[in-house]
């Protein structure tokens, strides 16, 4: 645990354009656990009213053998729209979204596209169009722990675990990090026992992550490796996930990242799925 | 001769210290190599027993093969699997019913966790590996859902609570071709769970362990468990109490034998104890030596012991016979030792010879084993000559005063054994012609009976077929596509172009694209740079792909669109080495396996019930996504269809499945992934035959239905490593057989310096191991390892016989003048040791007939059929043969063996051939250099034997 906690120290000089993370807010008495995990879920997927970021997923297996997927992926709150001035009138937003991923690389799966509409409620709709096959399928998608395209990475690691799947408790509050121990409220349909989340105090954005079996040991583990303060918004860059059985590892590095662009609402639906909206993917 | 009598004469003054010592350094050895075993601890410089039961290891280390298999399986991330069958007979849908699948859940669920912290690599675990595991809860279903959707998720998510429920799992699985066949049977009545684990040697662990929770479970089904791993570990263990309980036995009943025909107690403990010291001293020094206990070298004592009893046995019946005529202890053993001492030291070194020639085979345990087992006989020799003498000084003279044959011959008649043998004698002296065509006929059947010898072994066949092994191989191998797992790798012969050639590959392909035009000089320019830094063609499509798009970044928007076209040529081009993403290869692929399942084993069966695939991987889900017709169960016609496919599997619970089946390349030597496959095939039958027809059937396949890109095959996997050492061992024996054959030959022409009775004393053998090898040909039990092993034995065993009525004839027709008067001495004390010896070790053995490991009933009712066949041979030709040639071979001998030109040159012969077949086998020269030398030494000998038999002193004893 120690060892985990320098880790985090030492990665969060690496913090840009934050100033305020260190100094006396330890003496600060911490929030309840709800409002963390809230704040986090906010930072960590609700980041102004939408954004855009291309993204490169690099796949280590234990041989270090490595295959990169490139895609972009847009974003946009369900409620932004709605909202009078952009962002901040949805500060407390976290609700329903859509999210739309288009493939670049390898050159195979190039202009495959997904496209996401998640709900809070019931489960998401899920779209997929692969060009190859000339093919545009609906998927279900009751299960969202499997693999995002054969990364590290699953589903709900890219769209976000609903808040309300667990149960949260504040186990430790170190110098810079709340400790947050989830325990999912129906064991039976996820494949962990419990997670553990590093939430940093300031930017509230989750550090690392650790997922344990049901004897407490640690077998996939996620780590924020690095943060830039991008218009205004902490934002991972690039993060890993590692699968501590198999010794593999996804790293998604995030370039061009931005936050609240012009998106028209209607490239989230099915008719963009063959064809692509370029002018919003460069 | 002098070194024989004052070794025998030493023991027999000093009889106690002879017996202590013999004893304490029996023991001494033993506590050697018992003590680290059991305090390891504290005695770290000595080897603990080791026991290595992995037929592997009959492969030497740094054999090729194993070398193959091993990096394999590590690149493709496979492991050794324990099959667990379950089968239900009561219920009409099999297993599929709410109790069976509930049980069957937990039994997943619970082998799931069977792992624990590996003793021997901190930090690691071993056991189980999870995500591995092939079970209905824990593989993915992918079908098509309501409005067109498509759903992926577990086959089995939670137990059924209906049995609507339970029958929609058999319907969901009997849908994939991965699982129909694989995880549910065809008659979709059994299911079978595939649990892979670490390492192959935890497998009778975990099975035990498994059986121990099947114990709880209650649900009515039928368990079976079975695999390779779980075979050859099982033999392991079962091996152990099979030693425990076999040899004691066959001692025991070998003593009763002795008893019967010595009535001796006190003197008939004295071959007990030859043996059991022996062994002792055997397998003290063996693990002494730091050598494991393997299949081979357990089956040990069981050669040492008739072999040490044998020689004590001649003492013992010659002793037995001539006591009375002495009256004295010392006069008796005397005479006994100066008559036994020569042949038995000769039939002591030919076994010697015969087992130390197995040190010539390839393969290490069977080197072992030859070699341990010479010692052994060396041990029991030096034991016989002196242990023996010793303890008979050593019982109470009142006690032998009845002991023996009373008063000569009148006596003698009265047994059945001394009148058979008798009549025996008459036969063969007065109908010697018709004995030997009968022996001509017996030869010729045996030589049909080894003309049709199936090669063949299986470890799982090396237990009894009411084993629990067997019976879990013959029900899954009914239900299921096959438990015995070979993979078959293929990989294209060519390789790929170097930089160069690639740089103006890639140049070429920028020059004519429209798209690229407008940054043409910045591509050509970065071509440049990368190719001067790249290692390989992979390297270098990869950094050329980096370099474009780094200028996406500040590229204006006409030089994006062209900057991003080269960047996605660049991957498409090097995505064209992705060879199994071609639609061609990949449907050839798909015919190759169609081949395999069409397959027939020589008897009619099927040989491979079930192959997995890329090929049908990428089929199903091609079908699932076109709604599941069956139609589209059929390969995308574009390779970026199929990598679209695979990117569908990949998004499910088991994206890692991908690549136990087709290779992720290697960025150090520019190997891109999907150049190799990997084939999961599953064999109905272990055997080695069945597995190296299919090899044979796919290379023929290959070679006729050449793939669109040259492919060549190369298999892996344990049934496959079977074979292999199968061959090495069949044409290792046959060679170390003829090696051993000749240099017996050899001894045999100096012991009695005539190549006329050197290779008389070898035609009992040689017709003992044409009638056993024919009778398993005729029977057709398979040719196995313990049949080839069995060949030495019966070459130490058989000439022994030979040598002993050889010798002593030719002694006897030196007191009795002619053949004629012979023939009633020999067929007298002895012939009636070597028939003693014949039924004393033969039934002897008999009691492994009772164990439950095949190997070891083969042994005992070999070691039984050998004997007796050797014994009759050598009391039925011999005399035969003898009255036939009497006048060649009784005529006056020259003293020299260096005076017969002959004999000289025929040793000669043998000598070089001998060597011809020694030397071919280490240096694996060719065939023409071997020929070359081996005749350069007949040609030397030829010479000096010409010149040595005309020399003065040869002509001077004529």
């Amino acid at each position: 645990m120690r060892y985990h906690i320098t880790i985090i120290a030492t990665l969060l000089f690496a913090l840009s354009g934050n100033s305020s993370w260190a100094g006396d807010s330890a003496k600060e008495k911490a929030p309840d656990v709800d409002t963390i995990i809230k704040k986090a879920n906010k930072v960590s997927y609700y980041q102004g009213k939408n954004g855009s970021a291309h993204v490169s997923m690099t796949i280590k297996d234990k041989d270090g053998q490595t295959r990169v997927r490139k895609l972009v992926i847009l974003r946009m709150d369900e409620a932004a729209p709605k909202g009078e001035n952009g962002a901040e009138a949805n500060d407390d937003y976290c609700g329903e979204q859509k999210i739309y991923a288009y493939f670049t690389r390898p050159a195979d799966v190039n202009r495959t596209a997904f496209l996401v509409w998640k709900h809070l409620d019931k489960d998401d709709d899920r779209w997929i169009y692969l060009p190859a096959l000339d093919l545009k399928k609906r998927i279900s998608s009751t299960d969202k722990r499997t693999s995002f395209v054969g990364t590290n990475f699953y589903y709900e690691d890219v769209s976000g675990r609903n808040i309300d799947a667990d149960t949260h408790e504040l186990i430790e509050t170190t110098k810079d990090c709340y400790v947050i121990k989830n325990t999912p409220k129906d064991p039976a349909s996820v494949e962990f026992a419990s997670y553990t989340v590093w939430i940093h105090k300031t930017t509230f954005l989750p550090i690392q992550t650790e997922y344990y079996d049901k004897d407490g040991k640690a077998f996939r583990k996620y780590l924020a490796l690095n943060v830039e303060t991008i218009q205004g918004y902490p934002t991972v860059t690039k993060a890993t996930m590692s699968d501590l059985r198999t010794g593999g590892e996804t790293t998604a590095e995030y370039s061009d990242v931005k936050y609240d662009v012009e998106l028209p609402e209607d490239i989230f639906t099915e008719r963009y799925l063959r064809n692509a909206p370029t002018k919003y993917l460069r | 001769m002098k070194i024989g009598t004052s070794l025998v004469q030493y023991s027999i003054k000093r009889p106690q210290m002879i017996i202590a010592r013999s004893v304490a350094g029996a023991v001494l050895i033993v506590l050697l190599a018992a003590l680290p075993s059991i305090w390891p601890e504290i005695f770290t410089f000595l080897p603990a027993a080791t026991i290595d039961t992995d037929p592997e290891n009959m492969l030497s280390k740094d054999e090729p093969i194993r070398h193959f298999h091993q990096q394999r399986k590590e690149q493709y991330s496979l492991h050794d699997m324990i099959v667990l069958g379950i089968v239900n007979k009561t219920d009409p849908n099999g297993v599929f019913n709410v109790k069976s699948l509930k049980a069957i859940n937990e039994l997943a669920r619970y082998a799931k966790e069977l792992t624990w912290d590996d003793p021997e690599h901190p930090g690691k675990q071993e056991g189980v590996i999870a995500i591995d595991i092939i079970a209905p809860s824990m593989v993915d279903n992918i079908q098509p859902g309501q409005l067109g959707e498509v759903k992926f998720d577990w086959l089995m998510p939670a137990v059924p609570t209906t049995e609507a429920e339970a029958l929609a799992v058999r319907e969901k699985a009997a849908r994939l071709p991965f699982m129909q066949g694989t995880l549910i049977s065809e008659d979709g009545k059994a299911l079978c769970l595939y649990i892979p684990i670490s390492s192959k040697h935890l497998s009778y662990k975990i099975a035990d362990k498994l059986k121990q929770k099947i114990a709880t479970l209650h649900s009515g089904d039928e368990y079976h468990i079975t695999g390779l791993p779980v075979a050859e570990d099982t033999f392991g263990v079962e091996m152990f109490i099979q030693m425990a309980v076999s040899a004691p036995m066959a001692m025991a009943l070998i003593f009763l034998l002795l008893l019967y025909f010595f009535r001796k107690l006190s003197l008939i403990l004295a071959p007990m104890l030859v043996a059991i010291l022996s062994v002792m001293y055997t397998m003290g020094a063996l693990i002494v030596s730091g050598n494991t206990i393997h299949i081979m070298s357990s089956m040990i004592p069981i050669f040492i012991m008739p072999i040490a009893v044998l020689d004590a046995i001649h003492i013992l019946s010659e002793f037995y016979d001539r006591y009375q005529e002495h009256k004295d202890q010392e006069k008796a053993i005397l005479a006994v030792m100066d008559t036994l001492f020569v042949p038995m030291l000769y039939t002591s070194l030919t076994t010697t010879a015969g087992f130390a020639s197995l040190a010539l085979t390839p393969i290490p345990p069977v080197q072992v084993f030859g070699i341990f087992v010479a010692f052994g006989v060396m041990v029991a020799w030096l034991l016989t000559v002196t242990f023996i003498p010793a303890w008979i000084m050593g019982i109470n003279p009142e006690s032998l005063s009845s002991f023996g044959m009373q008063a000569g011959h009148e006596a003698e008649e009265n047994t059945i054994l001394t009148r058979l043998l008798a009549k025996l004698g008459h036969v063969t002296f007065h109908h010697s012609r018709l004995v030997m065509l009968g022996v001509m006929i017996v030869a010729a059947i045996s030589a049909y009976g080894i003309s049709r010898i199936t090669i063949n072994d299986n470890p799982v066949k090396w237990f009894e077929a009411k084993h629990p092994i067997r019976a879990a191989d013959r029900e899954l191998n009914q239900h299921f596509g096959g438990t015995y797992m070979a993979y078959l790798e293929i990989a294209p012969t060519g390789s790929l172009p170097d930089i160069k050639t690639t740089r103006q590959e890639i140049e070429k392909m920028f020059e004519s694209a429209p798209k690229a035009a407008p940054v043409l000089d910045t591509l050509k320019q970065l071509l440049e740079e990368t190719a001067g830094k790249a290692q390989t063609r992979a390297a270098l499509f990869r950094k050329l792909g980096e370099a474009i798009d780094s200028r996406l970044d500040t590229a204006s928007d006409a030089q994006y669109d062209a900057f991003d076209a080269a960047s996605l040529m660049v991957s498409a081009a090097s995505q064209k080495d992705e060879l199994f993403k071609q639609p061609d290869m990949l449907r050839w692929t798909g015919e190759l396996q169609d081949y395999l399942k069409s397959m027939g084993s020589s008897d009619g069966g099927v040989l491979v019930g079930k192959s997995n695939s890329l090929v049908d991987l990428v089929e199903t889900i091609n079908r699932e996504l076109h709604g599941g017709e069956d139609k589209y169960l059929a390969i995308p016609d574009s390779s970026a269809g199929v990598a679209q496919c695979i990117l569908q599997f990949e998004s499910s619970h088991r994206p890692g499945d991908l690549w136990h089946f087709v290779d992720r390349g290697n960025a150090e030597n520019g190997t891109p992934a999907y150049r190799r496959l990997s084939l999961w095939v599953q064999l109905k039958s272990g055997d080695n035959r069945d597995m190296a027809q299919v090899v044979r059937g796919v290379d023929q396949y290959v070679s006729t239905h050449p793939a669109p890109i040259a492919v060549k095959p190369a298999w892996f996997g344990l049934t496959y490593i079977n074979v292999k050492w199968q061959e090495k061992m069949v044409g290792g024996m046959l060679q170390s057989f003829i090696g051993s054959f000749l240099v017996v030959l050899l001894m045999m022409i100096v012991l009695f310096r005539s190549a006329l009775w050197g290779l008389l004393s070898m035609i009992p053998l040689t017709v003992t191991i044409g009638l056993i090898y024919g009778f398993i040909g005729l029977i057709g039990k398979d040719y196995d390892m313990p049949v080839a092993v069995l060949s030495s034995l019966s070459l130490g065993l058989a000439v022994d016989y030979a040598i002993h009525f050889l010798a002593r004839s030719r002694e006897l027709v030196k007191v009795h003048g002619t053949w004629r008067d012979t023939v009633g001495p020999i067929f007298g004390e002895p012939s009636r040791a070597i028939a003693r010896n014949v039924l004393v070790v033969g039934i002897g053995f008999l009691p492994l007939l009772a164990a439950p490991l095949v190997p070891y009933q083969t042994v005992g009712l070999f070691i039984a059929a050998i004997l007796l066949s050797a014994g009759v041979a050598t009391l039925v030709i011999l005399p035969a043969l003898e009255t036939l040639l009497a006048k060649l071979i009784f005529k006056t001998e020259k003293a020299n063996l260096t005076c017969k030109c002959g004999t000289c040159l025929f040793f000669g012969i043998v000598a070089a051939a001998l060597f011809g077949i020694s030397i071919h086998q280490f240096l694996s020269t060719g065939l023409n250099l071997t020929a070359g030398l081996s005749f350069g030494i007949v040609l030397i000998f030829c010479v000096t034997c010409f010149l040595l038999s005309k020399r003065k002193q040869c002509n001077m004893e004529e």
